[in-house]
């Protein structure tokens, strides 16, 4: 210690009290709380690396085609991702298409128009509905609503004059709309949770001065609110997009799995999540594995260039909305 | 203005008030006033109209967003039930096709990958969070977007990372390889949990402590860890209840769908056997039911937690 040397002079017993603190316990305790942080950026660099190198086989074997090719045949050796790619879009495309009316007509009616008595336990529910594990959903669609979609659903779509370019073909049950009501099931709490967060937090100021003018309340809610809810909307839409274009399980359960090029919404149809799931386990070692894992590649560079998109939509409200009632 | 917000001002009917309206006045204004009013008025049935309509569709819209949960709910009870049994819960499994049997293997199977996974992730969840908590500046910022940007990675590549490095390597299936998966799935999602509970603790407390003389890690515990403990345990059983319902990584590192519950719900449901889907159903209401309980808790927490804090 250097008291000892000299005098003890203030300077010298405060860095020596700091020295004894570092020694004793404080240290580990840094060291413990980096080696998390590292061991957390280590798994997600890992994960990146990991699936690259894995995938960088098939990319070899079948070159960049890979990615739009569209032929998927392993006993003949060709692997292509390009009819998957179409099939996950177009199902969560469909998804959208129902889930973004319901999913912004159920947020507004919760944020706006329901008593509170009704709001709370209905936003309750519909959490609840986000915790109920996608195999469930999966097995509730494939046993209970597939027969219906067979015998129902898919003949009325059928009958529609103007729909029938659409819906065309045989009605098996298993097919691209029921998946897409299973994403649509799976992602509306997201839909709902965060669009009405993004209503409620719409200053009551902007609703006052547009009632004052003599709007009515759906006027309001119009003109005022979702406008003023954009970016928490865009941001809710897209985190749920993610979400539907990563979920393999219960599309695997009823989509079918026929990779095939989507010519109707009742055909069964195949997506990256799904043909993982059921390409994986049958998988030639070597190309076959490699090109399977080369189809997680895509889905994980999809997904990631979605939800950077709505997390940096997320983080771009706060400050927006701080900068504006500071002025 | 669009044709909807028109009615409000009075558009549309030939007036306005701009800066370049050259001819307005007080008078002029006065002269305008019942010509206003008696527009807005006469709009109003429609505009009210209007406004009852597109109530009438949120109500639908909510009800059709709430129907497919009380579907969902109603179908497992009633089916699940039926094979629901003291011995269900006890007796290992039958092969597939022959009915009777149990799911004690999964259940088990389900806990100890569930455990292990909870063992690996907590800790370092923890620690990452006060990291995170202690710091400020681009690494805990980048740190921040990388969990929230693995949050929305699918289970499913996941799985296949744990394929890689824990299940090819070692040449066969494992509960680690699976606990593995489970444990990078909720890592991300209990770290923003941690951080946002020990953000509710003041930071007036965390510097009393500090300034009383104790370590850093003594004020972790006793300060920011005890303060966030309710928000913690909110945070990491509704991780816990993510991880319970995940199927897709264990697709690729669990040696049978005998040794989990969502793997068994997976192979059964999809078997033409009534016999296997019963299993299936009866395997579905437990893992609903222990899922529904976890988050059921974990609000009933926070719950808590708030009406306190008031």
């Amino acid at each position: 210690m250097t008291s000892i040397a000299g005098a003890p002079s203030a300077v010298s017993l405060k860095a020596a009290l700091r020295r004894r603190h570092a020694r004793r316990g404080g240290r580990s305790y840094a060291v413990l709380r980096w080696v998390a942080a590292g061991l957390f950026v280590a798994i997600l660099l890992g994960l990146v690396v990991s699936v690259a190198i894995d995938s960088s086989q098939a990319l070899a074997h079948s070159g960049i085609g890979f990615l739009w090719s569209g032929t998927w045949n392993p006993a003949a050796n060709e692997y292509g991702a390009g009819i998957l790619v179409v099939g996950t879009v177009v199902t969560t495309f469909v998804a959208m298409v129902i889930v973004v009316p319901v999913g912004l007509g159920m947020a507004a009616f919760l944020a706006e128009l329901a008593p509170r008595w009704l709001a709370g336990p209905l936003s309750t529910a519909i959490d609840l509905l986000a915790a109920v594990p996608s195999i469930v959903v999966g097995l509730w669609a494939l046993l209970v609503l597939s027969p219906l979609f067979a015998n129902y659903v898919e003949p009325f779509f059928k009958a529609v004059p103007m729909l029938e370019w659409f819906f065309h073909g045989p009605a098996y049950g298993p097919s691209i709309l029921l998946a897409s009501v299973v994403l649509a099931v799976m992602t509306l709490p997201t839909v709902v949770a965060l669009s009405r967060t993004a209503l409620k937090g719409v200053a009551l100021q902007d609703r006052e001065a547009a009632m004052a003018l003599g709007a009515t309340h759906w006027q309001v809610v119009r003109e005022v609110v979702f406008p003023g809810a954009r970016s928490g909307i865009a941001a809710a839409l897209t985190l749920a997009v993610g979400r539907a274009l990563g979920e393999s399980i219960a599309v695997a359960m009823v989509i079918g799995n026929s990779p095939a090029v989507p010519h109707s919404l009742i055909a069964p149809g195949a997506t990256l999540g799904s043909a993982i799931v059921n390409q994986f386990a049958e998988a030639a070692p070597g190309i076959g594995t490699s090109s399977v894992i080369a189809l997680a590649a895509v889905l994980l560079v999809l997904t990631l260039a979605v939800n950077a998109g709505g997390q940096a939509l997320l983080r771009g409200i706060r400050p927006g909305r701080a900068a504006k009632a500071a002025t | 203005m669009s044709a909807n917000s028109g009615a409000v001002g009075g558009a549309g009917t030939g007036f306005g008030l701009g800066d370049g309206d050259a001819t307005w006045s007080w008078a002029a204004r006065e002269r305008r006033r019942p010509i206003i009013q008696g527009a807005a008025r006469r709009t109003l049935g429609r505009r009210r109209l209007k406004g009852k309509l597109v109530q009438g569709l949120c109500v639908l819209c909510a009800a059709i967003g709430i129907a497919p949960l009380v579907a969902l709910v109603y179908y497992t009870a009633q089916r699940g039930l039926a094979g629901l049994s003291l011995g269900f819960l006890t007796n290992a499994p039958v092969p597939e096709g022959i009915s009777g049997g149990g799911i004690s293997t999964a259940i088990s199977g389900s806990g100890e990958i569930v455990g292990l996974a909870l063992v690996m992730a907590i800790p370092v969840g923890l620690m990452a969070a006060l990291f995170l908590h202690e710091r400020r500046g681009h690494l805990a910022g980048a740190i921040r977007f990388g969990a929230d940007l693995l949050t929305g990675v699918p289970s499913i590549v996941i799985g296949i990372f744990a394929y890689a490095l824990l299940v090819r390597p070692l040449h066969h299936f494992s509960n680690l390889a699976a606990a593995f998966a489970l444990a990078v799935l909720m890592l991300p999602i209990m770290i923003r949990a941690d951080e946002e509970a020990m953000r509710t603790v003041a930071v007036d407390l965390w510097e009393a402590g500090v300034a009383l003389g104790a370590r850093r890690s003594r004020v972790a515990r006793s300060v920011v860890l005890r303060g966030a403990l309710p928000g913690l345990v909110t945070g990491n059983l509704l991780a816990i209840s993510r991880g319970v319902g995940e199927t897709a990584p264990l697709l690729f590192t669990v040696a049978a769908p005998t040794f989990a519950m969502t793997l068994l719900i997976y192979t059964d449901g999809t078997q033409p056997f009534p016999s296997d889907q019963q299993t299936a159903w009866a395997t579905a209401l437990v893992l609903l039911l222990f899922v529904l309980v976890l988050s059921g808790l974990a609000r009933l927490i926070a719950w808590h937690l708030t009406r306190r804090a008031r």
